[in-house]
């Protein structure tokens, strides 16, 4: 029986604890209670989250027999309800019972948790008869149905809670316009997504409900809708403009008209219904302490754009300077070639002014995989833990989104295949809790993110055995370790015997592969069996704007990403080996496969180059090539422009840039380029 | 083994609505501790009863509720409301919605364990 009593001691202190961090909270928001109270402008939010606290301590009260406890929660429950419909009004009074009441739940549960049996039912009932005299004073108000005439479906009706009701009604009393906003989000980010929209939305106006409803892909586990009940001063354009996207719809439902009959509330802070639009504007910038604003990412691209040209024009008249100077025009020559160098180093600096902007710590990323990793290993009954290095490393923010899925399932792979279970990591002699560490620094012009667990590392055997079975190789003869850990990184590729609800059945890392060459990253994985695996990803610090090397072959220009490029070197034909019919020269200790751009991507006319030639040795994360080139032309800033979705999937080439001489170029990808190249060989 | 969603942001209260379900020894619980959670939960796993609170701070139990039997690949899940009894006229709209119990907290464990046995077994 004493393990029942141990049961019960601990789910005891349990509920103390959890009862003191309720109180602890309640009264912090008493404080901010007290602070409004005195303007009459107390957020409906801030005493829906006391009626909460003593709810729940209510309820835990009553189930540990705390009787005293759970009588006065309950009584304290029931005027807070009253205060969050409307039925009591906000003040002094009110205020000083609740203050009394929270310190006299604090005595209550210090003494049940010190096993003092001395009773306080003196104390209680003097509290409970005062909480119950501003209860009583309330007139009850039977709640009109004004709302019945707003366009809401009854799906979004008949899931209001009473005190939601009661808000919708205010709101609808307040003159305001009710909106349904609906939104659809994918499963995997949904409360994130939506809390930022929430939070959008509450800058302006009110969130009343927020009702759920399938995916309409009509695929659960994929997405999920939600239609938010949002009350605003502001028109249907003006919250439209400011959430701003495609997925999100606002319509507007009603209100807008003030409901006849609204003397009757108590809780009116309605001093003029005609003009609540200027109210609602000078509640905002006194409410707005933050010295932050939000940016479209678009204008931050379109600024860039603008720099970049700027630094194109710049050029011109550099060169207009040299030309003068040539022709005679000394002094004004010189005089222009100065202000050109300070229009240089201003440029300079907006430019990278604009970049910062763009800038956030990966932390933010970290955030996200952290509930991730406590999530998953709560699900899949397995111990982590998670070590976070580097969080104050900056990528471009655009970056940081797009690697954040890829990231995701990189770590999910982790937990569910790499980390064992608690049990077989005791039995391999290790700590049954497993570790997964994320470590990003910056390593020159690039960001380095490792995800490293300490689980059991990749089956190779297991890999090359399915490569086979799938038809992936031919033969296993000549794969070597390194070649075999790459076939993971093939579409259709999966080891998994049973589809787990986690990571699914071959979620590929032919797919993280594809994200992270979108943001001209590479991946790569390293693996010992048994000591578990590591995964880097390298990323360009930002895509916006970059150094190149700008490089003529087979007739034609191309832009190479500096980041990217290693050396050039100066090669003689007679240095030019072939093996297995495909060229390569010996760069110090290795063997560097070359690469012709004419006969990659199979232009007319690219001739076999008899003299000398320049090879650009290309190299990102631990692959290198060698590019065979006619002529280095030299180093540019560029912007890079997408060359739109008609040619979004071309091979090794990332997009397109402007010389400054009305010339077009395309700029390569290193990375896709190495991957083709290496693929083919 | 049948499996069981509770939803439910106090984590004592969770704790004890386990206890009181492994009693039984049948079941295989899954937690959730808010209403979003649960919202990922659900499509996880095939889920064999709802246990749902009312007052949770993301979306409350009644939203849970339209979600699940809106749906349909959940609309047969048995699901059971716990609250205290100043919801109860938000109960009574959970049972509206669909809802099949519902229990007032400070619940009683032998009435909650006799429920799941009658739904499912």
């Amino acid at each position: 029986m004493s393990g029942v009593n141990d049961n019960m001691g601990k789910a005891v202190k349990d509920f103390l604890a959890e009862a003191e961090e309720i109180i602890d909270q309640l009264s912090l928001d008493l404080v901010g209670l007290g602070d409004c109270a005195d303007t009459g402008d107390c957020s409906p939010e801030l005493i829906n989250s006391i009626f909460r606290g003593a709810h729940s301590l209510k309820g835990l009260a009553g189930m540990f027999g705390f009787a005293e406890i759970a009588d006065l929660a309950h009584n304290l429950e029931n005027l807070l309800d009253s205060l969050r419909l409307g039925k009591v009004t906000l003040n002094q009074v009110v205020l000083d019972v609740l203050f009394e009441s929270m310190d006299l739940l604090g005595t209550l549960v210090r003494s049940a948790g010190a096993d003092g049996n001395a009773s306080e039912a003196e104390s209680v009932s003097q509290a409970v008869a005062r909480i119950n005299s501003c209860v009583t004073a309330a007139s009850s108000v039977a709640a009109p149905s004004p709302w019945a005439k707003l366009g809401l479906t009854d799906k979004v009706l008949n899931a209001l809670t009473e005190y939601e009701e009661h808000r919708l009604l205010e709101n609808v009393k307040k003159g305001r316009s009710i909106y349904s906003v609906c939104a659809s989000f994918s499963l995997a980010t949904f409360d994130q997504d939506l809390a930022e929209l929430t939070e959008l939305l509450k800058s302006c106006g009110e969130v009343i409900s927020t009702l759920p409803s399938a995916g309409g892909s009509g695929r659960v586990e994929l997405s999920i809708d939600f239609e938010i009940l949002f009350g605003s001063d502001k028109d249907t354009a003006a919250i439209t403009a400011m959430v701003d996207r495609e997925n999100i719809v606002v319509i507007q439902v009603g209100g807008g008209v003030p409901s006849a009959g609204d003397q009757e509330a108590p809780v009116s802070t309605a001093e003029g219904e005609t003009a609540p639009e200027h109210a609602g504007d000078a509640a905002l910038t006194a409410k707005s302490f933050s010295r932050t604003v939000r940016v479209d990412i678009g204008k931050l691209d379109e600024l860039m754009n603008i720099v970049g040209e700027l630094v194109l024009s710049h050029s011109t008249i550099a060169d207009i300077a040299n030309r003068m100077r040539r022709e005679g025009f000394s002094t004004i020559a010189t005089d222009l070639g100065k202000s050109a160098k300070v229009l240089e180093r201003k440029l300079t600096e907006l430019q990278k002014g604009v970049m910062d902007i763009r800038m956030i710590p990966v932390g933010q990323l970290y955030e996200k995989m952290s509930r991730i990793v406590r999530r998953l290993s709560r699900e899949l009954g397995k111990k982590v833990e998670l070590k976070l290095f580097g969080a104050d490393t900056e990528l471009d923010k655009l970056i940081i989104e797009d690697i954040s899925d890829p990231m995701m399932h990189i770590i999910r792979n982790a937990i569910d295949h790499g980390i064992e279970s608690p049990a077989e990591r005791i039995q391999a002699g290790k700590d049954e809790k497993g570790a997964i560490r994320i470590a990003s620094y910056q390593k020159g012009n690039h960001v380095v993110i490792e995800v490293e667990d300490d689980g059991r590392g990749i089956d190779l055997e297991k890999v090359k055995r399915k490569a086979l079975e799938n038809g992936l190789v031919k033969s296993l003869d000549s794969l070597s370790d390194r070649e075999a850990l790459d076939i993971i990184f093939l579409p259709g590729f999966s080891t998994s015997e049973t589809i787990s609800s986690v990571s699914g059945r071959g979620v590929g890392m032919d797919v993280v592969k594809n994200n992270i060459a979108a943001v001209s990253g590479m991946v790569d994985i390293e693996s010992r069996a048994g000591q578990g695996s590591r995964v880097i990803i390298t990323l360009p610090i930002t895509l916006a704007i970059i150094k190149a090397l700008i490089i003529a072959s087979a007739g034609r220009t191309y832009a190479i990403p500096i980041t990217s490029v290693l050396e050039t070197i100066l090669v003689e034909p007679g240095d030019i080996l072939t093996v297995e019919r495909k060229e390569v020269i010996q760069l110090r200790e290795i063997t560097l496969p070359l690469l012709r751009l004419g006969e990659f991507f199979e232009l007319a006319g690219a001739a076999e180059a008899q003299a000398s030639c320049y090879v650009v040795v290309v190299g990102v994360a631990e692959k290198r090539l060698g590019i065979v080139v006619d002529e280095l032309i030299g180093q540019q800033d560029l912007v890079i422009k997408s060359m739109g979705e008609t040619f979004k999937g071309l091979r090794g080439i990332s997009g397109a840039a402007d010389l400054g001489d009305q010339r077009t170029i395309l700029v390569l990808d290193a990375g896709g380029v190495i991957n083709e190249a290496i693929r083919s060989a | 083994m049948k499996k069981i969603l509770i939803a439910e942001d106090s984590p004592t209260m969770r704790s004890l609505l386990v206890s009181t379900i492994e009693t039984l020894g049948a079941y295989e619980i899954t937690e959730a501790g808010s209403g979003f959670e649960a919202l990922r939960l659900l499509p996880r796993q095939k889920v064999d009863l709802i246990i749902t609170d009312v007052n949770m701070p993301d979306i409350n139990g009644l939203e849970l509720i339209s979600y699940v039997r809106n749906n349909n690949n959940y609309q047969n899940i048995p699901l059971f409301i716990i609250s205290t009894e100043s919801s109860e006229k938000d109960m009574e709209k959970g049972l509206a919605l669909g809802a099949n119990e519902y229990l007032v907290k400070p619940f009683n464990p032998l009435k909650l364990q006799e429920l799941i046995r009658r739904y499912i077994g």
